[in-house]
Order: structure tokens, then C-alpha cells, then sequence
């Protein structure tokens, strides 16, 4: 019976393999590919196998003592995940199959345990993966190949058994009618008093935590050593310690000395997930169609339906059957962002914000944080420019599946354009709007030269921002219209090699188009700037910049935004996105 | 209602509609036929502007589909086989955002009355991911029916119903007919055609190949008195050329 698993399993990868091979016969594939696997080459292939040029580490590029750290760091790491493993979810405990395997396998006539084993033999593939692509990134830092790779494996599969396994267990209690509020009530009890006895200790035994700590990396550091090392936390994290502890092995006998304790350790969970006697398959059949959907959703390019159960959400504000139709576009998309931003959402950052600024206002060490807490929320603003077309898909990418039904609606090519940009474009604008305030409240309370001139940059960046965010939006709404089988909104998901080189192509292609258009917007707002700087002073001067900046780039959008609806008036909805 | 001029539809080399010319009265229920990769889907997706025809014109209550597509698609619903729904809208917002769409004042009247007509008032709040398909099906033909549209085109239009809700279905269609809508009607269920279609037009490799009433086709394809069965009629239409009436399927391999 496993072989004919093992038979399913193994050439289930050949033909995937087989396919994506044979799909490079198509250039859009194919230039994936090369680029893809350029990237791949240089930025990590060469530090993976110290090609000539790189130079070669022994071990991890770290101090003994931050070693520790390290170790401590990814012990509490996993400590919180496999904490929420208990506490989170849910549902039953089930092995997730896809449709085909439990209309296959479930009748068939295969044991529970051989039923675990195939997934645990499909979960190794995973983990391959994983460990490959981990093991790329963690080499870039030194150390040993295959320390790393084994240390990754061992933390990945241990952790994977242990999810497993705790799912398992919470079927067992809910079986035994313990109730997930009561599982969790008794889960945040024992962490409580595990929370309890860490800072009772931490009182009695080592100087109290200094807030000033925070500016200085390595008095946390040592604090945070000695918390972790000692009194209830070197119990609590110990087991945890013996996971991470292989991968950070230094040398060859280091890793052999911390790979036994580990080995047990992951052989004892092995032991629990096999001989955990639950019935799992119920659950699972409702795991897999959930899956299906799931996958079904994603290869339609719905990511927010792929991505979690949906609740409904009330619209963001009433919408009358009379007006502009673009603005039943912004209604509709803005209900689909509220899947993602709800309400709650919103109130616990303001709640967060609100008593971060009370503790920095209230707090003498506080004023090198606000200069910190400035520079970080403009970084944040540069990159929601950059990343913000990006995340927010309400518009066309999402769509676009959908063209058939919106190119029945009787509009405008440039309404419909319109329509399905405002939404990203406001939960942009509203999100950088919030930061921006944030900013202005810091150079208010701050003492800090060229006051004036901070806020009209703050206000300068207030009006040219949604704007330019309408623009930043209309490149990758017009790349998906006129190349649909690049930017992969359609049935197939992106994966593989290929899959990075085509998005790292288009993401250039996307950053030229950028730099292009907001060209004469930089040179307008320069030239105004050093007009109007001896005339007006700087702080006139930069907002009047910004404004004239403004202007430009409105006037682009209106441009783009009809050139966006002659497209997708043009767009062939039969058009193959594979 | 509709008019139909040498319509063409290429993709490269391939005609998936070829010089398909026809005229819809206000009233007549006119049944698309033909087998699997006919043209039928193309050319009602021609006919609602989704897809731009390569030649041929398409006039919908008097306006171009192609030059003046805004003013035709006032006029026009596409129902297709495979509801296709926003899912982050409940079954209420999808009305509302249609009604915006359409600029139907008095759509909360009109929608509670599809709702209940559709058996779907108590889903009003409900994702279309927490409806069953036959539920979706009825919240697409709702949003479809909302604008009182002249012209409705349906694609396979009962898939997915229970009996009650082909009843209603061919029931609503008949009645909106009856009030003077034009409707086009593509299916494979030859039996709902034959029942509820005034004309019916068979179509075959992107090509008319009959147009009429069943009585018309009938006389033409019939080789025998009294054979009045559509799907006689059909495998005879569609057919290949010298092969007869022995082209006819068995219902199991002999």
C-alpha cells in the first residue's frame, strides 16, 4: 500500500516537473526563467556554494554571545508559534487532501496510519522546499552548507509534526468535550503563570528593565540573556533551545553534540502523531473542499477569497442609486478592502498609536524615539509609494476575472478605469494621510529646527500624495490589461523560478514607466522651489512646489486614466491569462 | 429589438462566427442552438458588446453595440451559465451596486420583489460564497432582471436550478417576453427550447445553418410526416453533409 502511495506521490512531482519544463516553450516562460534563474545565481547561489569571489566562512558571521541570543531569540520564536498552535485555531484536528486524493484514497481500503504517513512522506516535499530556500537566505550570513540545511530540516519537520500533532490533540479534547473556550481559557492560563513566574523571578533576581534600554541595542540584548537563561524561562524555552540548537552550530562536532538531543526530540513527536488514534477524515474532507475553493479562488486571481473565510461588511457609506457610476466602483472595492482592514483592525492601531504617544510624551528618554519614530514613518511613506500599488489589488488585478460582467455594464471604458482605481488609491491615501498626521503631532512636540518647514512638507505631501498614488496605480491596472499572461491574474497561480524572473522583469518595466512619468512633476516642483525660495522663504516655497507638483501629476492621471479606459475597452476577455 | 448584420468573429485563421445575420422582434423568444463549439457563447457575447465582432453590425433598440455600446447596453442583460458574482458583496450590496450602475431609482422596491419572486429575500445579507450554486444562479438573473431590461440574452440559463426554479424560470422568461421584451435564449436542453422559444436558430461551425419558427425548420429538415422532435431535427440540421438520419446517436452502444 505505500509503495502505491509512494507510486502517487512520486509521479505526481515527475509530471509536475515535466510540465513546467515543457511550458518554457513558451518566451514568456522561458525569459522568466533566465532571469528568474540570474537572480537566483547571484543572489544567493554564489553565497550557497562560495563561488570564487565570495569569501569563505566557517560558521555563522557572529559572536559567541549573540550565538546565544540567536539561539534564545529563535527558541521564543517557535515558543510562539506553537503557542498559537494551541490556542488559535478552531477547527477539528485534519490532514488536508486534496479533492482527488479523498475521493481516491478515503474508500480505498488504507489504514489511518498509512493515511498519515502519505502526508507526512507530502509534507517532506514542503519542507524541502522550505529548507532549500531558507538555507539560500541563511548562507548569505556564513556558515556551513550542510549545517544549515540539516538544522533547517530538523526545525522545519519537528515543527511541522508538532502542529500536526497539537491538532490532533485538540480534536481529542473537543472528542472529550473540553470546548475551545475552555482549551484556550486553560492555554492562556498556563501561560500566564509561566508569565507570572518569569517576571516574579525577573524581579527578585536581576536589575529591573530600564527603558533607556531600548536606545541601546546591546544593554537589551544582555538583559534579554539574562531573563531567557536562567530562573523559569531556561525550563520553559529549553526544549525549544534543542530545536534551534543544531542550526547554529559553528563547526562540524558542535552540530553532531546538538543534533541527538534534537533527533529524540523530533523522533518523540513522530511517535505522538502516529499513534494519536483520531478520526480525522471528516474534518478533512472539509479541509480539502475548503482547499479546492481556496485554490479555485486564487487561480481566479481573487486572493482575498483564497485567503480566508469571508464575513459580509457593511459598506463604508450609503450608495444611492443616482450619480457618478465610478462611484459605485469605490463603494463596491471598499467593502473588499474592509475584508482585509476592518474596523477592529483600525481601532487597535489607533489604540496602539494613541498609547505609544502618551508613553513617549510622558517619558524622558523619549525624544531620541520621536526623532526615531519620524525618520521611521517617513521610510514607511517612501515605501507605501513603492508597495502600496503593490498590496492594494482592488481594481482591475482582482477584476479582471470578472471583464465579461463589467464590460456588459453600460460605461464608459474611462468610468469603469476610474471606478476601479478610487479604492486602493483612498485606503492609500487615508493610510498615509494617518502617518502624516502622526509626523506633523511629532514636529509639533518636538523642539526641532525648521519647524515650518516641516509642516509644509507634511501638507505639500498631504495634497500630492493621493494623487500620486491614482498614478502609481495606473501602472500595474494598465500592465495587467495589456499583458494579462504576464502579470497572472488568470487560472494559473504564480510558482516556480520562472514565476520571479516574470515578476522581476515587469516589476522594472514598472519602476521605468514610474520614473518616466513623474519626470516632469520633479522638474516642475524643483523649478518652483528655487523660484519661489528668496521670494516667499522655504516653507511657502515647498508647499507651492508640492502644489505645482500636484497639478502635474493631475493632470497625467486624468491622461492615463482615459488612456487606462481605451484599453480595457480594447481588452479581449477570451484572451488566454495562463 | 436587436439587429444582427453579417456578424463575423475571427481568432486568427479560425471563424467562430461567420456572416450571421438575424433580426429580433420585441416579444419573440429565439432559441440558439447547436452543438459544442457552434459559436453560440461568441456571438451572444457579440451581441451584449462584450467581445468587438471583426465585421459584421450589431443594433440593439436602435444603437450600435460597438459605436454607441453605452446607450445599447441600457437596453441589455446577459445572463451566462456560470453566475458570475462579486465575493465580497452580499446578495442586498450586489443589487444597490447594480442599481448605481443602471441608475435604477426605485431598485429597492424592484429588488425586494426579485428577491422574492427568487426565493432569495432571506439570503439578502448572505456572501455569494455562502449560497449554493442554484442560489447564485438566481442572485445573477436578479441582478440581470433589476434594470427591466428590453433585450435579455440567457446562456444555458436553467443550469444549476431545482425543478421549482425551472418552472419559475421559464415561467419569468415567457412573462417578460409577453411584456415586450426580446430574448435570445442559448441552450442544449432542446426540450426547453421547443417549449418556450417562438423562433429557433440553429447554428453549426460559426455558421446559420437554419432560422424559423419550428414549424418552419421542421418542414425543411423533416423527412418524414409527423416528425416534429426538435432533437430529430437537430441531429438531422447539424449533421454532416450525405449522412442522414442514421447520424441520430443511439442512447447506448449497440
Amino acid at each position: 500500500m505505500i509503495a502505491a502511495l509512494l507510486y502517487l506521490q512520486g509521479h505526481t512531482f515527475r509530471n509536475r516537473l515535466v510540465s513546467r519544463f515543457k511550458r518554457l516553450k513558451q518566451p514568456k516562460y522561458l525569459v522568466g526563467a533566465v532571469v528568474g534563474g540570474l537572480y537566483f545565481y547571484f543572489y544567493f547561489v554564489r553565497y550557497l556554494f562560495q563561488l570564487p569571489g565570495r569569501r569563505p566562512a566557517a560558521g555563522l558571521a557572529v559572536s559567541p554571545g549573540h550565538l546565544l541570543l540567536l539561539e534564545l531569540l529563535g527558541a521564543f520564536a517557535l515558543f510562539v508559534v506553537v503557542l498559537l498552535a494551541w490556542l488559535v485555531p478552531r477547527e477539528r484536528g485534519a490532514l488536508t487532501f486534496t479533492e482527488a486524493e479523498v475521493a481516491f484514497l478515503f474508500p480505498a481500503p488504507i489504514t489511518r496510519r498509512n493515511l498519515i504517513h502519505y502526508k507526512l512522506a507530502r509534507s517532506q516535499l514542503r519542507i524541502f522546499f522550505g529548507t532549500l530556500l531558507l538555507t539560500l537566505i541563511s548562507r548569505r550570513f556564513g556558515g556551513n552548507l550542510w549545517i544549515h540545511a540539516l538544522g533547517w530540516w530538523l526545525i522545519l519537520s519537528t515543527l511541522n509534526l508538532h502542529l500536526l500533532g497539537a491538532s490532533f490533540a485538540r480534536t481529542l479534547l473537543l472528542d472529550r468535550g473540553i470546548s475551545n473556550r475552555l482549551r484556550r481559557l486553560l492555554v492562556l492560563g498556563v501561560a500566564g503563570v509561566a508569565a507570572a513566574g518569569i517576571w516574579v523571578w525577573a524581579r527578585r533576581t536581576i536589575p529591573a528593565w530600564n527603558p533607556a534600554y531600548l536606545a541601546d541595542v546591546d544593554s537589551a540584548a544582555d538583559y534579554l540573556q539574562r531573563l531567557l537563561t536562567a530562573g523559569p524561562a531556561l525550563y520553559l524555552l529549553y526544549p525549544f533551545r534543542l530545536v534551534v540548537r543544531p542550526f547554529l552550530a559553528p563547526d562540524a562536532p558542535a552540530f553532531l553534540a546538538a543534533l541527538a538531543p534534537a533527533l529524540l526530540l523530533f523522533l518523540l513527536h513522530y511517535l505522538w502523531v502516529i499513534y494519536s488514534d483520531v478520526a480525522f477524515e471528516e474534518a478533512s474532507l472539509d479541509a480539502s473542499q475548503k482547499l479546492a475553493a481556496r485554490i479555485a479562488a486564487a487561480r481566479a486571481g481573487n486572493w482575498p477569497q483564497a485567503k480566508a473565510n469571508q464575513k459580509a461588511r457593511r459598506p463604508w457609506f450609503k450608495l444611492a442609486a443616482g450619480g457618478p457610476p465610478a462611484t459605485a466602483f469605490l463603494w463596491k472595492n471598499l467593502i473588499g478592502v474592509g475584508q482585509v482592514f476592518s474596523s477592529r483592525l483600525g481601532v487597535s492601531v489607533l489604540v496602539v498609536v494613541v498609547v505609544l504617544g502618551v508613553l513617549l510624551r510622558n517619558d524622558a528618554h523619549s525624544q531620541g524615539l520621536s526623532i526615531f519614530a519620524a525618520i521611521f514613518i517617513a521610510i514607511t511613506l517612501g515605501y507605501s509609494l513603492l508597495l502600496g500599488p503593490q498590496v492594494l489589488r482592488l481594481d482591475f488585478r482582482h477584476d479582471l476575472p470578472l471583464a465579461d460582467v463589467l464590460k456588459t455594464f453600460p460605461l464608459r471604458g474611462w468610468q469603469i478605469a476610474l471606478g476601479e482605481i478610487l479604492a486602493p488609491a483612498v485606503a492609500l491615501a487615508a493610510l498615509q494621510w494617518a502617518l502624516l498626521l502622526v509626523e506633523g503631532a511629532i514636529a509639533f512636540y518636538l523642539p526641532v529646527p525648521h519647524q515650518s518647514l516641516l509642516f509644509a512638507a507634511v501638507l505639500g505631501a498631504a495634497a500630492v500624495l493621493p494623487i500620486l498614488d491614482l498614478l502609481l496605480l495606473l501602472i500595474p491596472n494598465a500592465a495587467v490589461l495589456l499583458f494579462p499572461s504576464w502579470t497572472q491574474t488568470g487560472k494559473d497561480g504564480p510558482r516556480g523560478v520562472e514565476a520571479v524572473g516574470q515578476r522581476l522583469v515587469f516589476a522594472l518595466g514598472q519602476v521605468l514607466v514610474l520614473a518616466l512619468a513623474l519626470a516632469p512633476a520633479a522638474l516642475a516642483s524643483a523649478g518652483a522651489f528655487f523660484l519661489l525660495r528668496l521670494a516667499l522663504g522655504p516653507a511657502a516655497a515647498v508647499l507651492l512646489a508640492a502644489l505645482a507638483a500636484a497639478v502635474i501629476v493631475a493632470v497625467e492621471t486624468v491622461l492615463g486614466v482615459m488612456l487606462l479606459g481605451k484599453w480595457f475597452e480594447r481588452f479581449d476577455v477570451t484572451e488566454d491569462t495562463n | 429589438m436587436v439587429q444582427v448584420e453579417g456578424l463575423t468573429k475571427l481568432y486568427g485563421d479560425f471563424t467562430a462566427v461567420g456572416e450571421l445575420s438575424f433580426s429580433l422582434q420585441p416579444g419573440e423568444v429565439l432559441g440558439l442552438v447547436g452543438p459544442n463549439g457552434a459559436g453560440k457563447t461568441t456571438t451572444l457575447r457579440c451581441l451584449s458588446g462584450i467581445i468587438p465582432p471583426t465585421r459584421g453590425a450589431v443594433c440593439v433598440g436602435g444603437h450600435d453595440i460597438v459605436r454607441d455600446g453605452v446607450a445599447a447596453k441600457r437596453h441589455l442583460a446577459f445572463l451566462t451559465d456560470e453566475p458570475r458574482l462579486f465575493d465580497y458583496l452580499t446578495v442586498w450590496q450586489h443589487l444597490n451596486f447594480i442599481a448605481r450602475i443602471y441608475q435604477v431609482a426605485d431598485y429597492e422596491q424592484t429588488g425586494r420583489a426579485l428577491l422574492e419572486e427568487l426565493e432569495l429575500a432571506d439570503k439578502r445579507n448572505a456572501l455569494p460564497g455562502e449560497l449554493s450554486r442554484g442560489m447564485k444562479q438566481k442572485l445573477a438573473i436578479a441582478c440581470g432582471l433589476l434594470h427591466s431590461p428590453r433585450v435579455i440574452y440567457f446562456d444555458e440559463p436553467l443550469t444549476g436550478l431545482d425543478p421549482i426554479g425551472i418552472r419559475r424560470m421559464k415561467d419569468s422568461i415567457l412573462k417578460r417576453a409577453r411584456d415586450g421584451a426580446a430574448i435570445i435564449i442559448s441552450s442544449h436542453l432542446l426540450h426547453l427550447v421547443e417549449e418556450i422559444c417562438s423562433r429557433i436558430l440553429i447554428l453549426k461551425n460559426g455558421r446559420k445553418i437554419a432560422d424559423g419558427t419550428l414549424g418552419e425548420i421542421t418542414r425543411r429538415f423533416s423527412e418524414q410526416a409527423g416528425d416534429t422532435n426538435l432533437e430529430k431535427i437537430f441531429f438531422r440540421a447539424t449533421s454532416e453533409p450525405g449522412a442522414g438520419a442514421s447520424t441520430v446517436p443511439p442512447l447506448l452502444p449497440r
